[in-house]
């Protein structure tokens, strides 16, 4: 990053991340904790406030690794797929993820079209990527000098992909529609909801204090 | 004792602690900007605060989708479609709608109402239970977006020409709005804020 080039002295980056690794701070209420590395399967809470600081996860850059390869494939059929569609009258009708957008353009609502790929298409698509590069550069232990950016743009993007509430859209939608026509499941649902299971894996496998901890420690090895 | 006050600055990103003496902008190791606090906090907060409080009239009066059914054009406001789910006794679905476009929308902008005013005028009050109140605003606020996303879903299946069609209505801009700014306002607010005028 060229912005800590302009620091000048090298070994200064060196020297701060040996220096301060003994303590830390909660990130919600800034009380100064000493470091406690928790086994796996505890979990470790701000004494003050009772914010959750680490819960380490077992093989998880391994499981990131996996997950993220499985993601990457089922996206495509839960994207492309129809989802639900209905036969109303001998007319028949499939949607999509893609042509709920696309229909919403059409009607001139393109500030709620475009949230919605947001949300459901593009963000989850490019947490996917992310988890995939970052987890495949440190289980192959290779530096990358983007590695704390895409880390960063993961964990800033994180909120804003909501599969799950999709899911919970498409529940009500289904129930709506119940009542006045016949509904079939597409292919592209089931895909969806293999999509939803693995996101919420590879949220709950994604350790972030061990990413950034080993992101630390490729950068120091790099050169 | 606080990490400013030991002259520690977090890291917003990746947790690591830089020393404030050495007047560090960026994070050696993620390279993210340095800051105390979050910057401009309650003010940002409360400018984003008060545009959601603004779309969230228009989003309730508007019809949020337009329903035409066997040539019979039906508007539904937020509320409307609602008292159509209880009318035709899907009481469970109505109150999970009900939660999550009425009721989490409403109770969100009141408490980061109440967080700023906290911090504003310094309440000597339980700084734990403000943080929790913070971390369900926080958690809840994405659950509002099934409004959006149930219509986006209808607008993709109903398509059947004359006979059947969903058409999204003005008050989805300004739901979907409504949403996006009190999840920036959570994002903005600063939850420090609630410890450091703690006695």
């Amino acid at each position: 990053m060229q912005n800590l080039a302009s620091y000048g002295d090298p070994g200064w980056v060196d020297y701060l991340i040996m220096e301060n690794t003994k303590f830390d701070a909660c990130p919600e209420c800034d009380l100064l904790l000493n470091q406690a590395l928790p086994e796996i399967g505890e979990k470790a809470l701000c004494p003050r406030c009772g914010y959750l600081l680490y819960r380490p996860r077992k093989q998880s850059i391994e499981r990131t690794f996996a997950l993220s390869v499985a993601g990457l494939i089922v996206i495509f059929p839960a994207n492309l797929l129809p989802l639900i569609g209905i036969k109303l009258l001998g007319n028949s009708h499939d949607g999509t993820l893609w042509s709920g957008v696309i229909g919403l353009f059409n009607e001139g609502m393109w500030a709620v079209a475009i949230l919605v790929f947001l949300s459901s298409i593009l963000f989850p698509l490019t947490n996917i990527i992310l988890s995939l590069l970052i987890s495949a550069h440190l289980y192959f232990d290779k530096p990358n000098r983007y590695l704390g950016s895409w880390m960063r743009w993961l964990q800033h993007l994180d909120e804003w992909a909501m599969l799950e509430v999709y899911t919970l859209g498409i529940i009500v939608a289904c129930v709506k529609l119940a009542s006045t026509a016949d509904l079939k499941l597409g292919f592209g649902l089931y895909a969806f909801v293999t999509l939803l299971l693995i996101t919420a894996m590879l949220a709950s496998s994604l350790d972030p204090y061990l990413f950034w901890q080993r992101i630390a420690y490729l950068r120091r090895h790099e050169a | 004792m606080t990490a400013l006050a030991q002259g520690l600055i977090r890291c917003h990103d990746c947790g690591y602690l830089s020393q404030q003496a050495r007047q560090p902008r960026r994070c050696p190791v993620c390279g993210s900007r340095l800051h105390i606090r979050i910057p401009n906090s309650v003010q940002h907060t409360t400018a984003l605060l008060l545009s959601s409080y603004a779309l969230y009239i228009p989003a309730n009066i508007f019809p949020i989708m337009t329903v035409t059914q066997l040539g019979v054009t039906e508007q539904h406001t937020i509320m409307g479609g609602i008292i159509a789910l209880i009318d035709k006794d899907m009481m469970p679905i109505a109150i999970l709608v009900l939660v999550a476009s009425i009721l989490v929308p409403l109770l969100k902008l009141l408490g980061i109402s109440l967080l700023l005013l906290k911090v504003r005028y310094r309440w000597q009050s339980n700084a734990r239970l403000w943080t929790t109140m913070y971390r369900i605003i926080a958690f809840v606020g994405r659950w509002s977006m099934l409004d959006i996303f149930m219509i986006s879903i209808l607008v993709a299946v109903v398509d059947l020409g004359g006979v059947s069609q969903v058409i999204a209505g003005p008050a989805s801009t300004a739901f979907a709005a409504v949403v996006v700014l009190t999840m920036f306002a959570a994002k903005s607010f600063d939850p420090r804020l609630i410890w450091d005028n703690q006695e």
